[in-house]
């Protein structure tokens, strides 16, 4: 998406550059970016948007919008640091009341759907505005299995996407998440990740979620596990290792939402072989056990022991154990107990166990929103151990 | 071209962790026996993971080290013994860089009889600028009311110059002469030395000696209203040109004496409380709180930007100046039984010796330390345990190389032992083969692991560093009971009840919080329920030099049994 570089500014009308709402769009093909502004186009009156994208703009074939261009960045599969510096300056620049950020490929998020994050952060009661996608059972696992759960227990939060694609946020959100991107970009880590969930909730701004269909959800470049996980993650974990000071207070649960029931299409997303994902844990017991016995406490090794006898059919990992393993790997993240690359790596297989016990749970009929609720509320249920540990990480621990 | 400030908050040292030092005993990169920049910048990451978030430097500019330093014959540069500047910048750099902020050394009181200055007041003829940067007299009977500071070396503060023909004024040493402040150009020199320093990027200076910068007859010499207007105009400087930097004031003085120090938050940001330390070994020695809940009752409120320095030991001695003559002796009584350990109007010993080396007295006292008001600081070695040398002169006892391991020089040093600037420490309890940073990183139960988790507990309750204090009365005196509060002004409070057993045995106690009644108290270190606190009597019991910290929830926020 975009950086802070020099904004050069096209197809603009010559009145004014004022806007209430500034839109930025990441990088996409150019019949995406036309059905984008087109949602765009007809969500808002044209008046009150300016529109940047890293994209060249078709004067002959896009709405009449008043567009700006911006450099693309690398990452292009979410937002990052840069994105939010670039975003919060160009709004204030051309005086917007409200930024409206939109990932790759959404061009499949609706007029709708773009009309509710915007118009709710153009309100002064909402200064974040985050989706929740409809997404295919199986996807954004990693979401489901650790950013979700941790956001939700240690920030009080039900944002279901924390690390969410589009994002709708009031001027002073976006200047909050630009002065936490600053830390990353005067270091020359424009490409970091931001939590803005965790800003906002620190920061003590209203967060609202907005239910927004079915959508793409871009994909890394190399969508590797073994890249993915340990970047998302680790960044996370630095997150909460930063606001420790935060969420170790006691915070009550906003009110629970009725999980969203999943589309017919959703669900038929194609049995999975859960197979390789538990030999890769079986495998990982054998290698990764002297790892694993470093920063997990003998209950949660007896439970992986017992895990990594089971039978592919029969393979169900304990939700209380996996926000364990969890909670613990956040508290070796912070001790450093081993080189972190090594301590997130030594994750994965644990991360694949509990696909495979996820993927076993719903063939079994749960509906997946609801064993992902199952699994957020053990994370919220054994809070308490995380703080615990966190206070005082002695190994001599049950 | 002037840096701007590491710190993001102005206020950064409510919070902060201080950590002395001394770049001589730290860490040796050059193997010639004296620590130095590049040895302390290979242990950052320690202390980093120690919880430490500013480091304080002994002075280390250059000196002939004949006060460790505290003689300094130039204010601009960096003893070659321990690098050079652009040592001294990568240092600040790698510190800044780990979120640490770095308080430096501003002795202003006196410079070396080695400073150019001196050298040149004393060939210069009487009245004359270079003459006037010091305080001459052709009598020794000016200013007979200020005491002299280092009894057990200086009979005077008069020293004769047999070159200048004229005595100099000294409170210290007969080798440091006063700087004198009368004299508009030595305060122009004072500004361009800390502009030097702050322009650098340094985030904190600690003023040495500040009680005595100005003298006037028929005084003590100390706290004069000059004095004052000479840290004012400092103050006032930094405010204008630099953001986010810190004055810390050495004033060994009572607290009232010390309270304008602070002035209208205009002078110094920070203070050390001297007498708050040696009354804490008293407490303790007497299993009785009197001593503490006294001299608080005597301090006086600060300004909202100004905050109390505590420490428990430091590079001096424990010094005994601000107590009665009563206290004094029985502090002597009962932590110096071999006359060796005194010097001075003070003790000499580290923290670990001076309570027996017992764990639970140390981690006490520390609980004591990192839950006052005020911000704490701590002496290098302390958070293992080290132990002191009392055969050593004046106060290097408490100097000595900080011990890593048990290789050769403690890992302080690859030279020939012989070469180390003091000796090692070595006896069976306390010498470096038992007592050293390697074996307690790998022992889970060692005190390095309780100071740094002890530390990591404090910075996630702002309430430590900013919040008020009061104390509870409970009858058993051998109880130090005390609520820490912070109005976080969005309606929330933050609060901490602080319990600590004074005795060697078991107390039982019963504290009136009524007014709490409905709170929920979680134990802070484990997260445990505690039961809710009612109209009745709060009843614990505690073991021997145990303390408990409990947060006071609202009823709605306790944790899950």
């Amino acid at each position: 998406m975009a950086t802070i570089y020099p904004v050069s500014e096209t197809n603009v009308p010559s009145v004014h550059l004022e806007a209430e709402l500034f839109v930025l769009l990441a990088a996409m093909p150019p019949e995406q970016l036309e059905a984008v502004l087109s949602h765009l186009a007809a969500a808002f009156p044209t008046e009150s948007l300016l529109v940047a994208s890293p994209d060249a703009f078709r004067p002959d074939s896009t709405p009449p919008l008043r567009m700006v261009t911006v450099p693309a960045t690398n990452v292009s599969w979410t937002l990052n640091a840069a994105d939010f510096v670039t975003a919060y300056q160009l709004a204030e620049k051309h005086k917007a009341r409200a930024v409206l950020m939109l990932g790759a490929e959404s061009s499949s998020l609706g007029s709708s759907a773009l009309s509710d994050l915007a118009q709710a952060v153009m309100n002064p009661t909402t200064d974040l505005a985050v989706p929740s996608y409809q997404l295919p059972a199986n996807a954004a696992l990693v979401n489901s299995a650790i950013l979700y759960p941790l956001t939700r227990g240690l920030f009080g939060s039900r944002a279901r996407f924390p690390l969410a694609v589009d994002l709708g946020l009031s001027l002073r959100m976006s200047e909050r998440l630009a002065t936490a991107a600053h830390r990353f970009t005067a270091a020359n880590q424009g490409d970091a990740l931001l939590w803005p969930v965790n800003e906002a909730t620190v920061a003590g701004f209203a967060i609202n979620q907005f239910d927004v269909g079915t959508r793409n959800l871009p994909q890394p470049a190399g969508p590797d596990l073994n890249t993915i996980l340990p970047m998302v993650v680790g960044s996370l974990f630095s997150d909460i290792d930063a606001k420790a000071a935060f969420w170790q207070r006691p915070r009550p649960l906003p009110p629970l939402r009725d999980p969203v029931p999943r589309s017919q299409a959703a669900l038929l997303d194609g049995a999975t072989d859960v197979a390789p994902m538990i030999q890769a844990f079986q495998l990982a017991y054998t290698n990764l056990y002297e790892i694993w016995s470093l920063v997990l406490p003998p209950n949660s090794l007896l439970g992986l022991k017992r895990l990594s006898v089971l039978d592919a059919a029969a393979f169900r990992m304990p939700d209380s154990l996996w926000a364990r393993i969890v909670f613990d790997f956040l508290l070796a993240y912070r001790l450093r107990t081993i080189n972190r690359g090594h301590l997130l790596g030594a994750m994965i297989p644990l991360y694949l166990a509990w696909v495979a016990s996820h993927l076993n749970i719903t063939a079994s009929g749960t509906e997946p929103e609801r064993h992902i609720e199952a699994v957020a509320a053990a994370f919220d249920a054994d809070k308490s151990y995380l703080f615990s540990r966190w206070r005082w990480p002695d190994r001599f621990n049950p | 071209m002037k840096k701007l400030a590491s710190a993001t908050d102005p206020l950064w040292y409510k919070d902060a962790i201080i950590y002395e030092l001394h770049v001589r005993a730290f860490a040796d990169s050059n193997a010639d026996g004296i620590g130095d920049f590049p040895g302390l910048l290979s242990r950052l990451d320690y202390l980093q993971d120690l919880g430490v978030t500013c480091i304080w430097l002994l002075p280390f500019f250059p000196s002939p080290q004949r006060d460790d330093g505290y003689d300094i014959s130039n204010y601009v540069d960096v003893n070659p013994s321990y690098g050079t500047l652009n040592d001294f910048k990568q240092f600040l750099l790698a510190a800044h860089q780990r979120n640490m902020q770095v308080m430096i050394e501003l002795v202003i009181n006196h410079t070396s009889d080695q400073h150019p200055w001196f050298k040149a007041a004393r060939l210069a003829p009487p009245g004359s600028p270079a003459r006037e940067m010091y305080v001459w007299s052709s009598t020794n009977q000016l200013y007979q009311d200020a005491r002299i500071i280092f009894t057990d070396t200086e009979i005077s503060n008069w020293k004769w110059d047999e070159t200048a023909k004229a005595y100099y004024w000294h409170r210290f040493f007969s080798h440091q002469p006063d700087l004198n402040f009368d004299n508009p150009a030595v305060i122009e020199e004072v500004l361009k030395a800390m502009r030097f320093w702050l322009d650098m990027g340094v985030d904190a200076l600690r003023m040495d000696a500040i009680p005595y910068l100005a003298e006037r007859d028929g005084t003590s010499c100390e706290n004069l209203p000059e004095t004052h207007a000479v840290v004012k105009t400092l103050r006032a400087t930094i405010d204008a040109e630099y953001a986010n930097r810190l004055i810390l004031a050495e004033a060994n003085q009572w607290p009232a004496d010390v309270r304008p120090y602070f002035g209208d938050g205009d002078e110094c940001h920070m203070a050390f409380h001297f007498p708050l330390m040696p009354r804490i070994y008293m407490a303790l020695r007497q299993e009785d709180r009197l001593p503490i809940t006294d001299i608080m009752a005597q301090t006086p409120a600060i300004p909202a930007n100004c905050q109390w320095g505590l420490f428990l030991r430091n590079h001096d001695e424990l010094t005994l100046e601000m107590v009665t003559d009563d206290e004094r002796d029985y502090m002597y009584i009962a932590y110096s039984a071999d006359p060796r350990m005194r010097v001075n109007v003070g003790i000499r010993r580290r923290l670990a010796p001076l309570v027996d080396n017992n764990r639970r007295r140390i981690e006490l006292l520390n609980s004591l330390l990192l839950s006052f008001p005020g911000t704490p600081i701590l002496y290098y070695g302390d958070e293992i345990g080290m132990g002191d040398n009392i055969y050593l002169g004046d106060r290097n006892g408490v100097r000595t190389p900080m011990q890593w391991n048990s290789d050769r020089n403690a890992g302080f040093s690859k030279c020939d032992p012989a070469r180390l600037y003091l000796p090692l420490v070595m006896d069976p309890i306390y010498g470096y083969q038992a007592i050293n940073v390697e074996a307690q990183v790998s022992d889970q139960s060692s005190l390095l692991h309780w100071t740094r988790n002890m530390i990591a507990l404090r910075k996630l309750f702002q309430v430590f560093g900013r919040g008020t204090l009061s104390f509870l009365n409970p009858a058993n005196r051998k109880i130090l009971a005390y609520l820490r509060d912070l109005d976080r002004g969005d309606g929330t409070h933050e609060t901490v009840l602080c319990v600590a057993n004074l005795s060697r045995f078991a107390q039982p106690v019963a504290l009136d919080m009524a007014d709490r009644a409905g709170a929920e108290p979680v134990e802070m270190l484990g997260y445990v329920p505690f039961p809710t606190v009612t109209e009745a009597p709060y009843v614990l019991t505690l073991a021997p030099y145990s303390f408990l910290w409990l947060e006071l929830q609202p009823s709605h926020a306790k944790p899950a049994s």
